[in-house]
């Protein structure tokens, strides 16, 4: 596909002109050291440096924390009437990056799963996703390379490189194109080579090491089933649910209804749950299969290396950005506790 | 027949009953389906039974127990209202004091004698121990917060209205946080009780650039050890981290050791 060259400036230019029609989610700082996907306001600087990963990943924006799923209404004779939420607005999710687009991808492969989730479906239909070249580890935290994030570019519309003199801007889709229509830049012809280049000046490490690789992980865990190490980290975890409602591919919500006071309608809606939090696992009856913190650590470890890895056979679900370490006041860090069962379990495979 | 809904108040600020009336949009529909037969700010008529009685305060007095045990009795369902019913609030902290030399220090030792011998103010200060609604009858549902948070007085009434059990999840504040899309307390370098108190609130002293007192209690599976290590090892010295357990948190059973 097509590539062109830009100025940081025209960049800034080009996604202010989009931020006007369509709704366009930049990292911006918030609070005193952190970023979040906010709307690009008018006059807002577009910065295409590296920053700490947002609080919530962008994937969030494809899974509000409270959506409609339906409302309804039993007429008077009987007849029980539903109305499916309003069509999801258009928006662009734009500054993504590696590891954020591997998120998106693994919640693509698990919503389009049958039977597919159609409001995930509809949403992610209307979103236009800009990614942005991860040219250094964003802090301490960050793993991605060991999960394979790092070269990964799916998802993505458009795909910008920050070089040393200037934006690579490539088209990976049609509607990647559309957007970049009008804005004006110069054709490229070498897009591969510079961004080849310009990647080849990452730090090698890049990021922290996993010790054992995605693929060796489902047989160590298996292995190691029993291990202390969960309950070790787990006597400082607070059972918050943060680490999952941080990480990019967790998805699980739950279901409530909101009635009329009349009781004959009302509003079903869903919002993030998270297996971290005890009732999570609580069912009919009272019983809960999952009572002890260590249970829930380990589930929320297997889920992501190997549970879904075997189910949808797209590499580890964990992308190694870092969030459920870093957000966590506890300073549980999912890599460490690996590492740890890798080491436990004689090494790797 | 409507329900005949009520209202006490104990010792507190009556602020919960305040939010309430901030329900504007739909207090008047509400009120159109109950009839509300108690409320002491608002009229006089008295019932014998009520269907659903809210309590909000704290219960102090040999005289409020009497008054809580009687409401109890005359009611269905019977409602903590606040954080001041719920778990004693910042009244509670007063129980780490003998009554006697509280009062001493506020009306002086002249008075203090008096309202501890006189019989004629003994009932009105027979203070013993700040406790919350449910320290002395059964309490059916808690609506926590200071001040209580008028979304979930609206789920708990159109759920008892309409027969269906209210859902109150027991989550940290830390989810709330994350719907917010919030930086988190400790990202600033200061230290919240988020981690192990009830949500509910939407967070809303720390969208607001504060930080969580945990008003509205400890979850019941609150790692309270792991917090108060936390506070300690993040700098808090341990004349503040009792501080802290001890402002909305005098009255819970799970901070006794922190707050000791």
């Amino acid at each position: 596909m097509n590539a062109f060259l830009a100025s940081p400036a025209q960049v800034g230019g080009w996604l202010h002109v989009l931020a006007r029609t369509t709704a366009l989610l930049w990292p911006q700082p918030k609070g005193s050291r952190n970023f979040s996907f906010l709307p690009l306001a008018q006059g807002a600087p577009v910065s295409l440096d590296r920053y700490r990963p947002t609080v919530v990943p962008p994937s969030r924006h494809l899974l509000p924390a409270d959506e409609t799923l339906f409302t309804y209404r039993c007429e008077p004779t009987g007849e029980v009437r539903y109305q499916p939420p309003e069509a999801p607005p258009r928006q662009i999710l734009a500054g993504v990056r590696p590891c954020d687009l591997k998120g998106i991808a693994q919640l693509d492969a698990v919503m389009a799963d049958a039977p597919a989730d159609p409001l995930y479906g509809a949403r992610r239909a209307a979103t236009a996703i800009i990614g942005v070249d991860c040219l250094a580890p964003c802090d301490s935290r960050c793993f991605c390379a060991a999960t394979g994030s790092l070269a990964f570019r799916g998802g993505a519309d458009l795909f910008l490189t920050p070089l040393a003199d200037g934006v690579l801007v490539e088209v990976t889709s049609d509607r990647g194109a559309e957007l970049l229509a009008g804005a004006g830049f110069a054709p490229c012809g070498n897009a591969a080579a510079l961004r080849e280049q310009a990647e080849a000046d990452r730090p090698v490490p890049f990021g922290r090491a996993l010790a054992a690789s995605p693929a060796e992980l489902p047989a160590v865990l298996r292995a190691g089933y029993r291990s202390p190490v969960y309950g070790r980290h787990g006597e400082r975890c607070f059972s918050c649910g943060t680490c999952n409602l941080v990480c990019p591919t967790c998805y699980c919500f739950e279901v409530r209804d909101d009635l009329a006071l009349d009781g004959a309608g009302g509003r079903r809606s869903r919002t993030w749950d998270a297996c971290m939090i005890p009732a999570f696992a609580e069912v009919a009856g009272g019983h809960n299969f999952r009572p002890q913190v260590g249970e829930r650590q380990r589930h929320r470890l297997k889920r992501k290396f190997e549970y879904l890895p075997d189910r949808f056979g797209t590499g580890p679900f964990c992308v190694g950005c870092g969030r459920c370490g870093r957000q966590c006041a506890a300073d549980i860090d999912i890599l460490v506790m690996i590492n740890e069962i890798v080491a436990e379990q004689g090494g790797a495979a | 027949m409507k329900p005949k809904v009520a209202f006490f108040d104990f010792a507190s600020c009556e602020g919960c009953q305040l939010a309430l009336l901030n329900c504007e949009d739909e207090l008047l529909d509400i009120l159109a389906c109950v009839e509300l037969v108690e409320f002491r700010e608002a009229i006089s008529e008295r019932a014998v039974r009520y269907d659903i009685a809210f309590v909000e305060g704290s219960i102090h007095r040999e005289q409020d127990l009497e008054r809580l045990r009687d409401i109890r009795s005359r009611s269905k369902v019977l409602v903590a209202l606040g954080a001041c019913a719920c778990n004693g609030n910042v009244q509670a902290r007063s129980n780490f004091v003998a009554p006697a030399e509280n009062y001493k220090s506020v009306y002086g030792e002249e008075e203090r004698n008096r309202v501890q011998t006189d019989p004629d103010y003994w009932p009105l200060w027979s203070h013993t121990r700040v406790r919350a609604v449910h320290e002395v009858v059964e309490v059916d549902f808690f609506l926590r917060g200071c001040p209580m948070v008028p979304a979930e007085f609206l789920h708990l009434v159109k759920s008892l209205l309409t027969g269906r059990t209210p859902y109150f999840p027991a989550n940290a504040v830390c989810v709330e946080c994350k719907k917010n899309d919030n930086e988190c307390v400790y990202d600033r370098g200061l230290a919240c009780f988020g981690p192990i108190a009830y949500g509910g609130c939407d967070a809303v002293c720390i969208n607001g650039g504060h930080v969580c007192d945990a008003c509205r209690g400890l979850l019941p599976y609150a790692n309270v050890e792991a917090h108060r290590r936390m506070l300690v090892a993040r700098g808090v010295d341990p004349d503040g981290v009792r501080n802290r357990y001890r402002l909305h948190l005098s009255n819970d059973p799970l901070a006794q050791e922190a707050r000791r």
